[in-house]
């Protein structure tokens, strides 16, 4: 793996001609927010237990508001918690898929002027689907109300039901508004042991702790009811299962949602063990003015990959050991600050630091990005842990060109390389995204102009041209069980040589005794 | 005019002749289509296999079983073996770590030298060296949702693997542990939980069950040598990779099940024994018994 890496770097600074070091400097990220209807969720799997944190960006009046999930066992009052919603927005911003820059240098002279840039991304407002709730009494629907609390300024109830149409019309007599197609949803889930936990806003306790009981008195604004952040809830639970029921979640809602998947393990990479789980494309070469529309550019990127995965596949964005004491770099470049313990602990990651104050090293971060259908995913998704260990990010490359004269030699050749990286960026974009990119001619027309000789274009750069590179393996010696797999290996070849004695000694002495006396 | 006619059939007989030799031996099939889906993986699917690594696992698999071969005087042809063993690991397990890869190759076919009852090997190759990689090194992993599931190449997968199974006398082996598990899901995942079928289809449009199903259980040389009790062997694997995949949420169930359904197979061969496989039938002299099979 560590190969590629380097094959990958060279690849980078051929490219970029005269490009610095392996560094860059972030300009744009994609955050979450550019996609329509997408949730979030944090995944911490530590063994049998997981915690799952689920990002409320409801906006509404908050006595719409409702939750239905289904989890595997009924929880206690200290398994749910409330966590500030500026964990996502940390944890997005850290994961997301970076623009980074590089800048030539001007061959005809030799000095290096960075000038840092940053743009923002064109951002497309989410849109919310809602289902709305209200408490009131009970009959016998053959449910069961396992557990009752109030955590904050939610209202949660862990319901156990024998039978759907119970449930569901529970679940409406209690006002809470379920989709017409959820019972059919509903019925796998109860056969499947799973409880259901129900969530509701007390508006008082909410009024209380934001403080605004008092200005509601004053100010009858029918605007400020609807609330646009309610924190998200975090559950725990024991239990083998490691999955997300996106079914649920599917019953009221037509055509293709995002999810992202923020995962926290000791051991590795999160993967899906019912659908295939796939890189999105990274580490390309894309034209300048990418930088002031990067979001789309993501958004129409993710579209195309997804497109050619047969809507079906999972994309890895970004996978890396983020543990506080892991040597290294933890992204290149970084488009936020990296968690801190703090955040780990937010989010439940907790050995992130062991009893003795000692921060772990090995908290490995997952992102994947989902988007299904019910057409193209009929299976709620579940998850593995694997040892996969190998780092990810998803990341586009600018290169600003040298400025100033170019007339020399030097510069002729640079702006013919140049006329020829920025065709090429071209197509890379257009492969990436769909976009017509004949429209941007200028963009190569550019430096073309300033070769005075068109000759030189035919050119072949020696230095240029691909060498064959000796495929170098990785040093395994730095890999876990380095020393038991060499044991193994020679146990082996200690059987084999064993095995070969016991033979050719059988056959002497079969030998032996034939021989006539 | 004669004479070019006589020559022109002579090389048609020859080729023809060398296509049943090549046909014969339906270990050439194995590898052909072995390597197909690892091309199709490379290609299609962006798995992210290097060709040195895969160089190095299938060096690996021949070497050992070359050395094997020599130590115990068997039969070359083995080597084919050993070739499809690798390309098993290619496409089976993952590693960050090209060695463990090498030595889970080692170990696969040194199992089949070293871990024998009456003249046959109790696992299954790759299964084996999989399971102990797995095991032992912590850094080695199956990834069951590699293969999608694109409905043309798991229909590819089931056409050729089932040509196989025909050409080795296993189709029932496959068609029985599908077909049961297919049953037992089919009442779990529909009947009781009222999940819709295309929940069911999604969960057998698996790569790798199939993969499982038609390249690996179905292993003539480690399966049972009477039919009766391959169906019944089937049909505990099933329930077993039934129970496991629903109640204990382990994805990879059929490959552990296989592993632990070892003895299961020693005590059927003496229960209904029946006559072992062989790779190419012996039609010369009866003598010749050292196995053809490593």
């Amino acid at each position: 793996m560590k190969l590629r890496k380097v094959l990958v770097a060279l690849l980078i600074s051929s490219i970029s001609i005269t490009g610095f070091s392996f560094c860059g400097f972030y300009v744009a990220k994609a955050d979450a927010k550019l996609f329509n209807k997408t949730s979030q969720v944090i995944l911490v799997r530590d063994g049998d237990k997981t915690t799952v944190t689920m990002s409320n960006d409801f906006s509404g009046e908050v006595k719409d508001f409702a939750m239905v999930v289904p989890v595997p066992s009924v929880l206690k009052r200290e398994d749910i918690r409330v966590v500030p919603g500026s964990l996502f927005t940390k944890l997005d911003a850290y994961s997301g898929p970076r623009l980074v820059e590089y800048y030539d240098q001007n061959p005809c002279y030799n000095y290096n002027d960075m000038i840092i840039e940053t743009a923002s991304s064109d951002r497309i407002p989410r849109m919310n689907k809602s289902t709305s709730v209200d408490n009131s009494n009970r009959k016998d629907y053959g449910v069961t109300i396992e557990a009752q609390y109030s955590v904050e300024e939610y209202d949660i109830l862990i319901l156990s039901a024998k039978e759907s149409t119970g449930l569901k019309e529970w679940l409406i007599d209690n006002e809470y508004q379920i989709p017409v197609s959820a019972e059919e949803v509903l019925e796998p889930y109860i056969k499947n042991d799973m409880k259901f936990f129900v969530v509701k806003v007390n508006v008082e306790k909410l009024d209380e702790i934001s403080g605004m009981g008092n200005v509601n008195k004053y100010i009858d604004d029918p605007g400020l009811k609807k609330v646009k952040n309610l924190r998200p809830l975090q559950i725990t639970y024991t239990s083998p299962k490691f999955m997300l029921p996106i079914r649920l979640g599917m019953a009221n809602a037509n055509g293709d949602q995002d999810m992202i998947v923020y995962a926290f393990t000791r051991e590795g990479r999160v993967e899906c063990t019912n659908y295939r789980t796939t890189k999105i494309p990274t580490d390309k070469n894309v034209p300048l003015f990418v930088r002031e529309k990067f979001g789309k550019f993501y958004v129409d990127l993710f579209e195309k990959a997804h497109m050619r995965e047969d809507k079906e596949a999972i994309f890895l964005e970004y996978a890396w050991n983020i543990a506080p004491t892991f040597p290294g770099v933890k992204c290149d470049p970084c488009v936020g600050p990296p968690p801190i313990y703090s955040d780990f602990q937010q989010a439940g990651v907790d050995w992130a630091i062991n009893q003795n104050n000692q921060a772990a090293s090995d908290v490995f971060f997952t992102r994947l990005h989902v988007r299904y259908s019910r057409d193209t995913h009929p299976q709620d998704l579940l998850f593995h842990v694997t040892p996969n260990k190998e780092h990810f990010q998803a990341r586009y490359i600018l290169t600003n060109p040298a400025t100033g004269d170019l007339s020399c030699d030097d510069g002729q050749k640079y702006c013919a390389n140049l006329v020829k990286n920025r065709a090429n960026e071209l197509e890379t974009l257009k492969d990436l995204t769909s976009w017509n990119t004949s429209q941007y001619a200028d963009y190569v027309k550019e430096y073309y102009d300033k070769i005075e000789d068109k000759k030189i274009l035919y050119e072949i750069d020696e230095n240029n041209k691909k060498n064959f590179v000796i495929p170098v393996l990785p040093d395994e010696t730095i890999k876990p069980n380095f020393g038991l797999k060499i044991i193994v290996l020679s146990s082996i070849l200690a059987l084999m040589l064993i095995v070969a004695m016991i033979r050719s000694a059988r056959t002497y002495f079969f030998w032996f005794n034939r021989m006539p006396v | 005019m004669s004479q070019v006619a006589t020559t022109d059939s002579s090389i048609i007989g020859s080729i023809v002749e060398g296509f049943k030799k090549v046909t014969q031996d339906a270990r050439h099939f194995q590898i052909a289509y072995l390597s197909l889906f690892l091309g199709y993986g490379i290609m299609k699917l962006n798995w992210e296999i290097l060709p040195i690594e895969i160089f190095i696992i299938l060096s690996t698999s021949v070497l050992t079983q070359f050395i094997w071969l020599k130590i115990t005087g068997g039969k070359m042809s083995g080597l084919k073996s050993a070739l499809i063993t690798g390309l098993g690991i290619c496409l089976i397990l993952h590693s960050d770590s090209i060695l463990t890869l090498s030595v889970a190759a080692v170990i696969s076919i040194s199992s089949k030298f070293l871990i024998k009852i009456k003249n046959k090997h109790l696992f299954n190759p790759n299964n084996f060296g999989i399971i102990i990689s797995i095991l032992i090194f912590q850094d080695a992993w199956i990834s069951p949702g590699q293969w999608g599931s694109d409905a043309m190449f798991l229909f590819g997968i089931s056409i050729l693997g089932g040509f196989i199974l025909f050409k080795v006398n296993r189709l029932e082996t496959g068609l029985v542990f599908l077909g049961t598990l297919f049953a037992l899901e089919y009442l779990r995942t529909v009947a009781y939980q009222g999940w819709e079928m295309d929940v069911l289809m999604h969960k057998f449009s698996s790569g790798t069950l199939l993969l499982f199903s038609f390249f690996m259980i179905t292993d003539p040389m480690t399966t049972p040598n009477s039919r009766r009790s391959r169906i019944i062997w089937s049909i505990v694997l099933a329930g077993l990779t039934f129970f496991l995949s629903n109640w204990i949420q382990l994805y990879t169930a059929p490959i552990w099940v296989l592993f632990f359904m070892a003895p299961l197979t020693v005590l059927l061969d003496k229960i209904y024994p029946a006559k072992k496989f062989e790779w190419i039938k012996e039609k010369e002299s009866p003598n010749n018994q050292i196995s053809i099979n490593n």
